[in-house]
C-alpha cells in the first residue's frame, strides 16, 4: 500500500463546489416550485438559483478546460470491460466480502460502473438541465420572437423539474456508495484530501 | 418645466435637474408669491409644481366685468353665455365629448354610455325616468328627459369643471344650486383640480367610493400609502396630469373605446394623454431583469395596486335589488350593521360595503364587452350575467392580467323578451316610480314606456357582474404584492387561464413520479446497506 494524491486541487475544489451548487439548487428550485420548503423566500430562492445557475456555468467552462488540457476526461469514457463483474460485485460480492473486481490506480481511478454513472450526469443530466433551464429563463423572449405557445413552458418546466428529480435520487446514490470503501469515510476523505491508498501491485506505475 | 425623465438617469444629471429645479423656484420664494402650502416629506415636488401651475396663467378672471355678473340664482347659462364670449369655441368642443353626450357610438356599435341604452349594476338606467336626478353629474344645464337640447351651446356647465373655490354645487337636471353666487365661481375659474372631477367621479354608484373602489374623497387628503401620485406627501398629482385633454376631451377609456395607453406622441405636438404607467415609468422601472419582463403580461396596477378601498371609506360589492321594497308600517327603512355601513335601505335592497379589498384578477385588452337594454341576454347554468366581460387572453399581445373590483347584484329582468329593463326608481308617491310606490311591475312598465323599450308585462331578479378596472390608489412600492402571493399554489392568480405559472402550476403526476424515483432509490439503498451491515463485511 503507498499513498499517492488521487485527486488533485482543482478536481476536489471543483467536485464539492459543484456539490454545494447542485445541491443549493436542488433547495432553492423545489421552494420555488411550491413543494412546501420555506428557506429563503421565493423572490430570494429565484435570484439565487439563476445567480448559482451562472456560476456553476462557469465552473463548468473551467472544468472542461481542466479535463481537456490534463487529458482527465479519458477516465470517463465508458468501458464495457468488468463492467459485468462490477454489477456482480454490487449485487451480491459486496455482501460476502468478496475483493473489488477493479484496482484503482491514478490513470484510471474510476470503476467501469462510476464512468458509466458520471459520463451520464455529464454528457445527459447537467446538459439538459442547463438547456431547459436556460429555456425556462428565455421563454418570454422565445415566445416573444419565435411564437413559442403557452405549452411548450409546461414542456419546458416538466423537463426541468424531472431532470431534478434524477438529480437527487443520483446524489442519494452517489453518497451511499462512497460508503462503500475500506471503512464508511475512506472515499469521502479521499475527495476531501485528494489522498488515497493504493494497492502497490497496481498495472500502472506512477512514477 | 421639465419634463421627468423616462429611463432613471444617472446621478449627476438627476443632481443637475434638481439643482436647476431649485433655481427655477428660487425668484419664486423670494418675490413672496401667492402663499405656497407649507413644503412637505415625501416627493416634495408638490409645492413647485402647484406655484409654476398657478404661475402659468396668463389671464386674471376676477378682472373680467362680464364675469362679476350679477347672475340670477341657478342661472347657469348666463354664465356659460359669459365665458363663450372670450372662448367662443369652447361649449362646441365639450358637446363632442362623452361628458355631454353620455352616448358613446363607434365602428356600429351603438347605444352605448348613460343616456341611452347601457346597463348598470348600479342604477340599472337613467332612462326609464331618472334622467332628472342622474344628471346632477352631467356636465350641462336641464337635462331632465330625453327632450334635452344637446345643440344649445349655453347649456354647457364650464364651472363644475373650471371652479376653483369648492362652493360650486349641482341639483336636479345639473342646474346649479340656487345656493351659490355664480359670480364668485366665475370669476375664480381655473384649470381642473381633483376636486372638479371628483364631485361626479368620487360619487358614482350614488355615493362616496361607491362605484369604482379604487376612487373617493379621500383622495384629496390621502396619506402616500393610500396613493403615492394622488397624495400631497408623493407626487402630489392632479387626475389631469395623466388624464390631459385635447380641445376638452380629457384623455381616458370609455364604453367602446379604449383608453388611449400609448407611451409616446407620435409626431412633436401631439396631445397624448399619460394613461399608460410607462409613459412616465418607462417599460423597465425596476432594477430586476425578471421582474421588468412581467410588463408583459402583468400590468402595473396587478402588483402596485394589492388592495383598493384603502382610504377609510368603504365601496360597495354587492347591490341586492331583489331584496328592496321590505317596508315597516308601509314605509321605507334603513339598517346599518356593526361598521356603520348600510347594510339595507328599502329603496335598493340589501348592501355589502367593504375596505381595503383585494381585486380578482382577469386577462384584460382594454375592451369590455358592454350590455345593453336591448341586447338578448342567455343566462348562463350559474345565474349571473357578467354586464361587462373583459376581453382577452394569454395569446391575446394586447391582453394583460388586470385588477378588477367585481361588483355583484341582482336586478330586475324580462324573461319573456330576455332583456334587462330601466325601471323608473326615482319618484315620489303616486308617480308610479319604485321608490313613492314600491311596485316593480308598474316601476317597469313605466321605465319602459318613458324609454320606448318593449315590456313583456313580467320580471325576474338575475343575478349581475359588473368589471370596475382598478388603476387608482396606486400603493408605495413597499407595498406592492410580493412573488409568491401568485406564484404558489391557490395563489391570487388560481382562477387565470391559459399559460403555466411558476409555483402555481404542477403538472399531473410530474411530483408524483419524481418522489416515486427518490423513494425508489432510499428504497434500493436502504435495503443494500442493511444487508452490509447485517452481514458484517465491507
Amino acid at each position: 500500500m503507498r499513498r499517492v494524491v488521487l485527486y488533485e486541487g482543482f478536481e476536489r475544489f471543483w467536485h464539492w463546489a459543484q456539490a454545494l451548487l447542485i445541491i443549493t439548487m436542488m433547495l432553492t428550485g423545489f421552494e420555488v416550485r411550491g413543494l412546501g420548503l420555506h428557506l429563503f423566500g421565493f423572490q430570494r430562492a429565484v435570484a439565487l438559483h439563476n445567480i448559482l445557475a451562472v456560476t456553476l456555468l462557469v465552473l463548468i467552462v473551467f472544468a472542461i478546460f481542466w479535463h481537456v488540457t490534463t487529458g482527465e476526461w479519458r477516465q470517463y469514457i465508458p468501458t464495457r470491460k468488468f463492467l459485468r463483474e462490477m454489477i456482480a460485485f454490487y449485487v451480491t460480492g459486496i455482501f460476502k466480502g468478496a475483493p473489488h473486481p477493479v484496482r484503482k490506480h491514478r490513470m484510471a481511478k474510476l470503476n467501469p460502473l462510476q464512468r458509466l454513472a458520471y459520463f451520464g450526469f455529464k454528457v445527459l443530466i447537467i446538459p439538459v438541465q442547463v438547456t431547459s433551464g436556460a429555456l425556462y429563463y428565455y421563454y418570454p423572449n422565445l415566445q416573444h420572437t419565435l411564437g413559442w405557445p403557452p405549452a411548450s413552458l409546461w414542456v419546458i418546466a416538466v423537463v426541468h423539474v424531472l431532470g431534478a428529480f434524477g438529480l437527487v435520487a443520483f446524489l442519494i446514490g452517489h453518497v451511499y456508495l462512497t460508503t462503500t470503501g475500506h471503512t464508511p469515510l475512506t472515499n469521502i476523505k479521499a475527495m476531501l484530501t485528494g489522498w488515497e491508498e493504493l494497492e502497490d501491485d497496481a498495472y500502472f506505475d506512477e512514477t | 418645466m421639465p419634463h421627468p425623465p423616462r429611463r432613471p438617469s444617472p446621478p449627476l444629471l438627476r443632481r443637475a435637474l434638481q439643482t436647476l429645479l431649485g433655481l427655477l423656484a428660487l425668484p419664486l420664494a423670494l418675490a413672496q408669491e401667492p402663499a405656497a402650502p407649507p413644503p412637505t416629506a415625501g416627493h416634495g415636488s408638490y409645492t413647485i409644481v402647484h406655484v409654476a401651475k398657478s404661475r402659468r396663467q396668463t389671464a386674471d378672471h376676477s378682472k373680467f366685468k362680464i364675469l362679476k355678473g350679477p347672475f340670477k340664482d341657478s342661472d347657469g347659462p348666463a354664465v356659460t353665455r359669459a365665458c363663450l364670449t372670450c372662448h367662443m369655441k369652447a361649449a362646441e368642443q365639450v358637446m363632442a365629448t362623452s361628458h355631454w353626450t353620455w352616448n358613446i357610438a363607434k365602428d356600429g356599435k351603438d347605444g352605448f354610455g348613460k343616456s341611452t341604452l347601457l346597463v348598470n349594476n348600479y342604477c340599472i338606467s337613467i332612462i326609464g325616468g331618472n334622467t332628472e336626478s342622474c344628471a346632477r353629474c352631467h356636465a350641462g344645464y336641464g337635462f331632465k328627459d330625453k327632450g334635452f337640447d344637446f345643440t344649445k351651446q349655453e347649456n354647457v356647465d364650464c364651472l363644475v369643471c373650471h371652479d376653483t373655490t369648492g362652493d360650486y354645487e349641482k341639483e336636479k337636471a345639473g342646474w346649479p344650486n340656487p345656493g351659490v353666487t355664480l359670480a364668485e365661481v366665475a370669476q375664480k375659474v381655473g384649470p381642473p383640480s381633483n376636486r372638479n372631477c371628483g364631485v361626479c367621479h368620487f360619487f358614482g354608484g350614488g355615493g362616496d367610493a361607491t362605484k369604482h373602489g379604487d376612487l373617493d374623497d379621500t383622495i384629496l387628503k390621502a396619506p402616500r400609502a393610500e396613493d403615492v401620485h394622488m397624495s400631497k406627501q408623493g407626487a402630489g398629482m392632479d387626475c389631469i396630469d395623466c388624464h390631459a385633454s385635447d380641445a376638452h376631451k380629457v384623455g381616458g377609456p370609455n364604453y367602446v373605446v379604449p383608453a388611449d395607453r400609448r407611451e409616446q406622441a407620435k409626431f412633436a405636438g401631439e396631445s397624448v394623454s399619460r394613461m399608460s404607467c410607462a409613459a412616465c415609468h418607462s417599460d423597465s422601472p425596476h432594477k430586476s431583469y425578471i421582474l421588468n419582463r412581467h410588463y408583459q403580461k402583468v400590468a402595473c396596477q396587478t402588483c402596485h395596486i394589492p388592495a383598493y378601498a384603502r382610504g377609510t371609506l368603504p365601496t360597495n360589492t354587492f347591490w341586492d335589488w331583489a331584496s328592496a321594497g321590505r317596508l315597516k308600517n308601509g314605509r321605507g327603512y334603513k339598517e346599518e350593521d356593526a361598521n356603520g355601513y348600510e347594510k339595507y335601505n328599502s329603496i335598493h335592497g340589501e348592501m355589502i360595503w367593504a375596505r381595503n379589498v383585494r381585486p380578482s384578477y382577469v386577462w384584460y385588452n382594454g375592451t369590455l364587452k358592454f350590455t345593453r337594454l336591448t341586447d338578448r341576454i342567455n343566462v348562463p347554468a350559474d345565474g349571473r350575467v357578467i354586464l361587462n366581460p373583459a376581453e382577452g387572453s394569454y395569446t391575446d399581445p394586447n391582453a394583460k392580467i388586470w385588477p378588477f373590483k367585481f361588483h355583484e347584484a341582482t336586478q330586475p329582468f324580462d324573461p319573456i323578451l330576455k332583456r334587462f329593463v330601466a325601471p323608473y326608481t326615482a319618484g315620489s308617491k303616486g308617480s308610479g316610480a319604485y321608490w313613492g310606490d314600491w311596485d316593480w311591475n308598474v316601476a317597469i312598465r313605466k321605465g319602459m314606456d318613458t324609454a320606448g323599450l318593449p315590456y313583456s308585462g313580467q320580471f325576474s331578479f338575475v343575478k349581475t357582474s359588473m368589471l370596475w378596472p382598478v388603476t387608482h390608489m396606486v400603493a408605495p412600492k413597499e407595498q406592492a404584492l410580493a412573488c409568491v402571493e401568485c406564484h404558489k399554489r391557490n395563489g391570487l392568480l388560481a382562477q387565470v387561464p391559459g399559460f403555466y405559472l411558476l409555483g402555481r402550476d404542477h403538472g399531473a403526476g410530474v411530483d408524483l413520479l419524481g418522489f416515486g424515483v427518490i423513494l425508489l432509490t432510499i428504497l434500493g439503498v436502504g435495503i443494500h446497506g442493511f444487508i452490509r451491515t447485517t452481514q458484517g463485511r465491507h
